[in-house]
């Protein structure tokens, strides 16, 4: 186990015009399960290739365990990394490529028998250890290239998107395997994806990356609740939040905002901030759980779609010119063609300057 | 429906073995003829009678005098020594070369690549005076190094293990690093078992071009007691006498067999290799 620290890192590729990470710096406590996300191309498996010694740093350092490491090969480094397509080797049987590491290392055989061995029996795959990686299923090898980096025993566990290979429910299984084993190892672990649902799901803190640079770093309801940015609140949570155009307008001395034809209160924490901007346009941000059906409706709009997703259903309507999802109850929601009234969860809204991009 | 299936595969087969004929009928002609002497050797070809292609009235006097009077097993023990040799070099030659081009990034490469595959398109015949001058240069003509020497540098082969190297997923490469792997034990113990199919056909393809070499150890070498077979059997005859043509073909037939006996054990990479370098490239 150990701390790990980025410090003002930066990375640019030869023959590469732009910076892909700038000025990154990242601090991460033992222990800690930590995921990177982002869009395509942001950076992230850079900066994971960065961590394990894979790529070289145009600036900046990286320290593990109190130890500056960015200079060291990566067997010096004491991490473990899981790749996207596994990366097993062919030509080795599943304990062969367990134990190739180790026994480049020079370990004693019984030594490394044993620690396969246990792997083995923690991830389910005692009777494949004679298989060659053609041999398994998905799933399998993504055990297997698990199991190679836990018996090294590493300080930190380095994954790149290790479930993106694998279909949805086997996904949903592995992503729990993952976590049991985070929580049983507690080993330090980096985890990069650009599936918003496996970072909330897994981490115990969130790096939102974009181009190359952080955007936002927090636990997952941080993120979720009290987005900084437009770019965050936009990336994490699944249907995406509605983004609505507003004006800021005073009602008796109060501030409120006219979203197309309705007008409705602000919440009071972001009452003083909103006053500052009476006349201007802000943005503003709904989750689609963010609209109720209960209690005084504060605008009605036509209902474009209705998708039945069980537990829920989700509408689509327009509002002031832009396409909005609701979740609301199965029970409740208008059908398809009629007027739906809804209330909006006001004090759960994120307010945004269109300009900057940053949460008001 | 199966009517016409049955006729279809007839017809498929019927043309198949009428290619086959084709190919072996100067085969046959050659080892029936090793068991023959000069006389019948003849009058079974003028007029030109089915016996011509079957060893009738056989006799194993050619292949007596061709052991007795010829160094062809000499030749045939420096030509396994040649081939030999020149597959070993070739295939490690070309396999780091190949993969420095394709895995190490340095100013240039691409312009290397392409001279290197332009000096394919040389005959071989052009190359044989400049040859001969470095060959000889270096102090290997009349050596068996010599015979080997300009060939292992393979533009084929290195052509052939590049694509092999390049569909290889370089994230093994990054594994075995973190594995702690250095590059000489990630390219034995990491890339090379995963090329092992075109690594064979490169070693096939090889040994066959160097058994079956002439024009260069011809040149190369005078030396009787460092020549290769095919220059072997071509120069037994005494410049004074007409060619013992059964002993010319007994010898055709020693020189062929190894390669008979190769072809049909390893015949399935053989195949692959002729494909993949013809048309995958
Ligand atoms: N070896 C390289 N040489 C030049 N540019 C590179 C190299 N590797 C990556 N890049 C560029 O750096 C940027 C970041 O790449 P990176 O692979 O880190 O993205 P990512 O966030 O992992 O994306 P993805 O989700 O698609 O895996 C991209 O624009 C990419 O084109
Ligand atoms: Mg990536």
């Amino acid at each position: 186990m150990a701390d790990v620290s980025l410090k003002k890192v930066g990375k640019t590729y030869e023959n590469a015009s732009a910076n892909t990470i700038e000025d990154l710096s990242l601090d991460i406590r033992s222990g800690e399960f930590v995921v990177l996300v982002g869009p395509s191309g942001c950076g992230k498996s850079t900066t994971l290739r960065m961590l394990a010694g894979l790529e070289e740093l145009s600036e900046g350092e990286i320290w593990i365990a109190n130890r500056r490491v960015d200079e060291l090969e990566p067997r010096d480094r004491n991490i473990a990394m899981v790749f996207q397509n596994y990366a097993l080797y062919p030509h080795m049987t599943v304990a062969q490529n367990m134990s190739f590491g180790l026994r480049l290392a020079g370990m004693d055989k019984a030594e490394i028998r044993r620690r396969v061995e246990e792997a083995a029996k923690l991830l389910d795959i005692a009777p494949l250890l004679d298989r060659r990686p053609k041999q398994l299923s998905g799933g399998q090898r993504q055990r297997v290239a698990m199991g190679r980096a836990m018996v090294r025993d590493p300080a930190v566990f380095l994954f790149d998107e290790p479930l993106s290979n694998l279909d949805a429910k086997l996904r949903g299984q592995m992503r729990a395997e993952i976590r049991r084993l985070h929580k049983r190892l507690k080993a330090t672990t980096v985890y990069v994806t650009h599936d918003q649902v496996e970072a909330m799901t897994l981490a115990d803190r969130v790096v939102v990356l974009n181009k190359g640079k952080i955007e936002q770093q927090g636990t997952p309801q941080e993120l979720y609740e009290r987005p900084a940015t437009r770019f965050v609140a936009g990336f994490i949570g699944s249907p995406t939040m509605n983004f609505l155009p507003a004006k800021v307008v005073t009602e008796s001395t109060r501030p409120a905002l006219r979203i197309g034809e309705a007008t409705i209160p602000v919440p009071a924490h972001k009452a003083e901030t909103v006053l500052q901007r009476v006349g201007q346009d802000i943005e503003i941000g709904l989750r689609p759980e963010h609209f109720l059906v209960d209690g005084p409706a504060d605008l009605s709009a036509t209902i474009d779609m209705a998708e039945l997703l069980g537990p829920t259903t989700l509408v689509h309507f327009t509002l002031a010119g832009m396409t909005c999802s609701a979740m609301l109850p199965p029970e409740l929601a208008a059908p398809e063609g009629e007027v739906q009234s809804l209330r909006i969860a006001f004090d759960r809204m994120s307010i945004f300057d269109p300009k900057t991009g940053h949460a008001l | 429906m199966k009517k016409h299936h049955m006729r279809r595969a007839f017809f498929v087969t019927l043309v198949i073995a009428l290619i086959l004929c084709c190919f072996l009928a100067p085969y046959a002609w050659i080892v029936a003829s090793s068991f023959k002497n000069q006389l019948t050797l003849f009058n079974d070809v003028t007029p030109l009678s089915w016996k011509a292609f079957l060893p009738v009235g056989g006799t194993i006097e050619n292949y007596q005098s061709l052991f007795k009077r010829t160094n062809v097993l000499t030749a045939l023990a420096n030509t396994a020594i040649v081939a030999g040799g020149q597959v070993a070099l070739t295939l490690l030659l070309c396999s780091m070369a190949a993969y420095s081009l394709t895995r190490v990034s340095f100013p240039g490469a691409k312009i290397v690549f392409v001279l290197i595959l332009l000096t394919f398109l040389l005959p071989i015949e052009a190359l044989m005076v400049p040859l001969y001058q470095v060959v000889s240069g270096l102090g290997l003509s009349n050596t068996l190094l010599g015979v080997m020497i300009p060939w292992v540098a393979s533009p084929f082969g290195l052509f052939l293990l590049k694509q092999a190297f390049e569909e290889l997923p370089v994230e093994l490469e990054d594994a075995a690093r973190i594995d702690g792997a250095g590059h000489v034990r990630i390219f034995f113990s990491i890339v090379l078992p995963n090329v092992k199919v075109p690594m064979l056909t490169l070693g096939l393809i090889t040994f066959l071009f160097s058994w079956n070499s002439f024009l260069w150890p011809l040149v190369i070498v005078q030396d009787p007691a460092n020549q290769v077979i095919q220059v072997a059997i071509a120069q037994q005859g005494s410049p004074t006498q007409l060619p013992n043509w059964g002993e010319t073909f007994a010898g055709a037939t020693v020189a062929t067999l190894p390669l008979i006996l190769l072809f049909l054990l390893l015949q399935k990479y053989f195949t692959q290799g002729m494909t993949t370098s013809g048309i995958k490239g």
